[in-house]
């Protein structure tokens, strides 16, 4: 178990047509930490497009970086020699978004959960392996015999996501990159997800790295906040000073269009979806109202 | 003409189950006045999605109407009740007068179709007599939602969220319908998305007169865009006034709670 994973510098280009010079940079020069300890939550939040899925595909070593490095322990993952990248493998995990697609269907949802304890090693016999699966199904608050032995299109997206999340359970991992994983879940299995998170932060010190789009669910989990846009993470620190004193004009454009519940708040300047391209040049804070309000 | 485009009176829809039926919609009376943006707010099972389905007949078993009438006065038209119109007289009704925009989801628009073609389909269907006047409609459609011409030439797979969802209100005001039932419009797009939604909702509104029914669980996106908003609790309608009342002074206890119960995001910056 290692005590750090960092990336340092990393960049992402991916081939494309139709732009200038044949590639677009999804990630841009990026460059963060997470420590194992203390166990912290950090959410990278952004829009779609931002690159903060290609970041999640970077750290879990499923994208070699066209430039920079991840880092894990402080050697680089692509780097590491069978052994680290076992133990890296088993020290980082992933939680995806959509729960629908990670299970194949032809598969009782135990096969996950069994696969784990074998690869692994996490039990020598059948027994003291159920015994574990047990245990960490009840971690998620999932009753064993409701899920045990179906197939998953006989369970719900919450129960779905919350097996992954049983898997990640037993493995007791450092790191957890969880990728959009309550997306697709409503508001209370969302709720639901995210307090199995701060529980696993609490009671078994893993580090969450939350990627999402939403704020609220952000606001939710408090911990850190980088916020990301167009491949640059432009701000980082506690949930509660991002969220009151943003110093990017991104950001504060993010928190301005989460619409208010007052009528006597209504926005009273337009954005054009273009304009979210040119930020850097218009910031937000500068351009009061030019034209009418929208309503 | 009357001032309401949609007089809903005591409308009740059930599902039916093995246990008998369960009452999803219970009696609701409700007046869409022409040229207003009417919210309906409510949680997940509040009835608000069934409530849109039933009114624009879409309504599929194991769900009934159960009761009431629905008389909708489309401009130039004589009033109809909505809930006994069939075959060829609801079809004639459905885009040029009743339209629906659906939640911007990958699954509302042909992946196998430009977004031409799926522009062409409606206005085909519902009013051949524009076959001639197609290439300049459907840039000026596109232009009313903020997309440039080029998209017409487009995929959905080449259009990202929040301009699909543009795409499908463009094409749900082709036919310049009397009124828009919008169910969940910007629902799973990220926030600066949204707000281009609710602005070009609102334009459509300001621009050319629709009428809009905006069903949505975000009472956020209903303090923004709508004049008036009723709030649905288990089926039945708790509340309905001006955006402000509701909000600023609310009559009914559930809808002071589902207020109270918005989470509140760091400070707006203004």
């Amino acid at each position: 178990m290692k005590s750090e994973l960092e990336l340092r510098g990393v960049q992402q280009r991916f081939h494309a047509r139709g732009v200038a010079d044949g590639y677009i940079t999804a990630v841009d020069d990026v460059s963060f930490s997470l420590a194992a300890s203390p166990p912290q939550i950090v959410s990278l939040v952004g829009q779609s497009g931002s690159g903060k899925s290609t970041i999640a595909r970077n750290v879990l070593g499923l994208q070699k970086p066209t430039a920079g490095s991840v880092l894990y322990g402080g050697k680089d993952i692509f780097k590491l020699n069978r052994a680290e990248y076992d133990e890296y493998r088993r020290d980082v995990q992933p939680v995806f978004q959509d729960p629908y697609a990670i299970f194949n269907p032809f598969y009782r949802v135990d096969r996950v959960l069994w696969k784990a304890v074998k690869k692994f090693k996490l039990a020598s016999t059948r027994e003291a392996g159920l015994t574990l699966i047990e245990e960490s199904l009840r971690a998620v608050r999932l009753e064993p015999e409701n899920v045990l032995g179906r197939y998953p299109h006989q369970l719900s997206g919450g129960q779905r996501q919350r097996i992954m999340l049983a898997r990640v359970h037993m493995l007791r991992p450092s790191f957890i990159i969880a990728d959009e994983p309550v997306s697709m879940l409503d508001a209370q299995v969302r709720k639901h997800f995210l307090d199995i998170l701060l529980d696993f932060q609490t009671e078994h010190g893993m580090t969450t790295l939350f990627i999402t789009h939403d704020l609220s669910t952000v606001y939710y989990l408090g911990g850190e906040v980088m916020v990301i846009t167009k491949g640059q993470i432009v701000e980082r620190g506690p949930v509660s000073t991002v969220m009151h004193e943003p110093s990017h004009p991104y950001t504060k454009l993010l928190l301005d269009s989460i619409p208010q519940p007052d009528p006597d708040q209504r926005w009273t300047s337009r954005i054009a979806v273009d304009e979210l391209d040119d930020l850097e040049e218009t910031d937000a804070q500068a351009a009061p109202a030019p034209e009418a309000p929208i309503l | 003409m009357s001032d309401s485009v949609l007089e809903i009176k005591g409308l009740e829809v059930a599902y039916s189950t093995n246990r008998g039926d369960v009452k999803a919609v219970r009696g609701i009376d409700l007046d869409v006045r022409r040229g207003e943006i009417l919210g309906i707010a409510g949680e997940s099972g509040s009835g608000k999605s069934t409530l849109a389905v039933a009114l624009l007949r879409l309504l599929k078993a194991p769900g009934k109407v159960t009761g009431g009438s629905v008389l909708f006065n489309p401009a130039g038209r004589s009033p109809v009740d909505l809930l006994k119109v069939h075959g060829e007289e609801l079809r004639v009704l459905r885009w040029s007068a009743l339209s629906y925009l659906p939640q911007g989801s990958m699954s509302s628009l042909n992946p196998v179709m430009r977004v031409q073609d799926q522009f062409k389909d409606v206005i085909l269907e519902h009013a051949p007599d524009r076959k001639n006047s197609l290439h300049e409609l459907i840039p000026r459609l596109l232009g009313q939602v903020g997309l440039e011409p080029r998209v017409a030439r487009m995929y959905p797979h080449e259009l990202s969220g929040g301009m699909k969802q543009r795409v499908l209100m463009a094409i749900a005001v082709a036919l310049e319908p009397d009124l828009v039932i919008a169910d969940e419009p910007t629902t799973a797009l990220d926030v600066t998305i949204q707000r281009v939604i609710l602005q070009s909702l609102a334009d459509l509104r300001t621009d050319f007169g629709v009428t809009l029914m905006v069903i949505s669980h975000d009472m956020g996106v209903h303090a923004q865009l709508a004049d008036r908003v009723a709030v649905m609790y288990e089926g039945q309608l708790v509340e309905v006034g001006d955006v402000r009342q509701v909000f600023k002074d609310p009559q009914d206890a559930y809808t002071r709670q589902l207020i109270e119960s918005i989470p509140k995001v760091g400070r707006r910056a203004s």
